[in-house]
């Protein structure tokens, strides 16, 4: 049974529909009653309607995170930093089970550098196993987040030492990204070498436009204007079949736009 | 008969002043972030195709769009933004405005916070500045949702270092 609850608590972090039995489950009426006042709300997040239905939630049971969690989204995705965070940080004092996504979102949305690294290391010294959440989309884990973070702080090589370490625990699986993300740090760190290494292997898992216009741009370093040219004409090219880092919601970490590609 | 008729009138009346009620009392607007008109700010003859309907930016799962992309966005802001340098000056700035369905902009507002998330004032020669940057933004792209013309609410968060513009959002 703990089992099955371990997987249900992250699902709820992640805003999807709370299965209230696990509150029922834990003896806890009134969590489970004002889980269940919400459990069918097919309101959009923005209205008026989805935020009253989880103050209702909250007049029932005052302690239930999942409600300050899911009416702290609309401010998140409307860019009001100082009521989303009046939100999160309830839920969070509720149920610490929030703070991945709390960690992610301060990177993602606000580029909170300081404060992602804050969550997340306090994450690490909370869990044993590098078992610490991902992105809200999932396609990095914390610990990459971590170490982009310092990367945009300056702290090329501390990014890189984090990066290179996760990559090589056995028990971790690869993610769409990581290998671009690794080479562009390098890149920046003027590691050309390395930078090509690791950008070529993400041509392997998944070729991006962003992907090509480094490995160009390591060519033209090297003097090789051939291939700096082919490079860059497949950058463009991928580019324009949509094969590049996107996020409807905010510009992704390390994103290079077509400008760019076809200005250098 | 009549009486069945006025019963069902009277009920449908009470029923709809009382949610009229309900919303007024609301602490909320329709939306979350909904921008009113406001005389103070506001143009008069700012055109939208159904206030009723606006939408956010993302709704149409194309993100921010400007023309020549956010690289073009930026370039433009940051060539016209002049630092006001003061180590107090640190934290965000968002401005949030409407997009109209023919890519026009008004009814902008702005929140800022310090590096906490407190609400922070920061110096009027940023703000200023900023506002008028982004009411000199002129090449949004006007969105279509189900082959719909939409107006939306699009946003810009400023984050600031000593006075410095140092990162466009989102």
């Amino acid at each position: 049974m703990k089992a099955i609850l371990l997987i249900l608590f992250p699902l709820l972090a992640l805003g999807q529909t709370p299965n209230c039995n696990v509150y029922l489950y834990n003896k806890d009426t009134s969590q489970y009653l004002a889980c269940k006042s919400v459990e069918q709300v097919n309101f959009y997040q923005y209205t008026r309607q989805y935020q009253e239905k989880f103050d209702k939630a909250i007049e029932i049971c005052p302690y239930f995170a999942y409600a300050y969690n899911a009416k702290s989204t609309a401010y998140l995705k409307s860019g009001d930093f100082i009521n989303w965070k009046k939100l999160i940080d309830k839920a969070i004092s509720l149920d610490e089970s929030y703070l991945d996504y709390r960690a992610w979102c301060r990177f993602q949305f606000f580029r909170d550098y300081k404060g992602a690294i804050e969550d997340i290391e306090y994450l690490q010294s909370k869990h044993n196993t590098i078992n610490i959440g991902y992105s809200a989309g999932g396609e990095y884990h914390l610990i990459v987040a971590k170490a982009m973070c310092y990367s945009a702080l300056n702290q090329k090589e501390k990014a890189i030492s984090i990066m290179l370490k996760l990559f090589s625990d056995s028990t971790y699986n690869t993610e769409l990204y990581d290998f671009y993300q690794l080479g562009v740090t390098y890149f920046q760190a003027k590691d050309y070498e390395n930078a090509a290494k690791y950008l070529t292997k993400q041509v392997g898992i998944y070729d991006i436009a962003e992907n090509k216009y480094y490995l160009s741009k390591i060519a033209q370093i090297k003097g090789e204007t051939d291939i700096y040219m082919n490079l860059k004409n497949e950058a463009i090219n991928l580019y324009k079949s949509k094969k590049y880092l996107f996020d409807p919601y905010t510009e992704p970490f390390n994103k290079i736009y077509l400008s760019t590609i076809m200005e250098e | 008969m009549k009486l069945v008729a006025f019963l069902y009138l009277t009920i449908l009346l009470s029923t709809n002043s009382s949610c009229q009620i309900e919303n007024n009392l609301s602490k909320y607007s329709r939306f979350i972030g909904d921008i009113d008109f406001d005389g103070k700010y506001d143009k008069q003859n700012f055109y939208l195709c159904s206030e009723k309907e606006i939408v956010q930016y993302h709704n149409d799962g194309n993100g921010l769009e400007y023309k020549g992309e956010k690289f073009a966005l930026q370039a433009e802001i940051l060539s016209k933004f002049k630092s006001v340098l003061d180590t107090s000056q640190n934290g965000l700035i968002r401005i949030r405005f409407i997009v109209n369905c023919k890519g026009e902009t008004d009814r902008f507002r702005v929140i800022s916070m310090d590096e906490s998330y407190n609400e922070k004032q920061f110096n009027n020669k940023i703000t200023d500045q900023l506002l008028s940057i982004c009411k000199e933004l002129k090449a949004w792209m006007p969105k279509k949702m189900d082959g719909k013309e939409v107006d939306y609410y699009q946003y810009l968060i400023f984050k600031f270092k000593d006075g410095n513009l140092i990162e466009i959002l989102p």
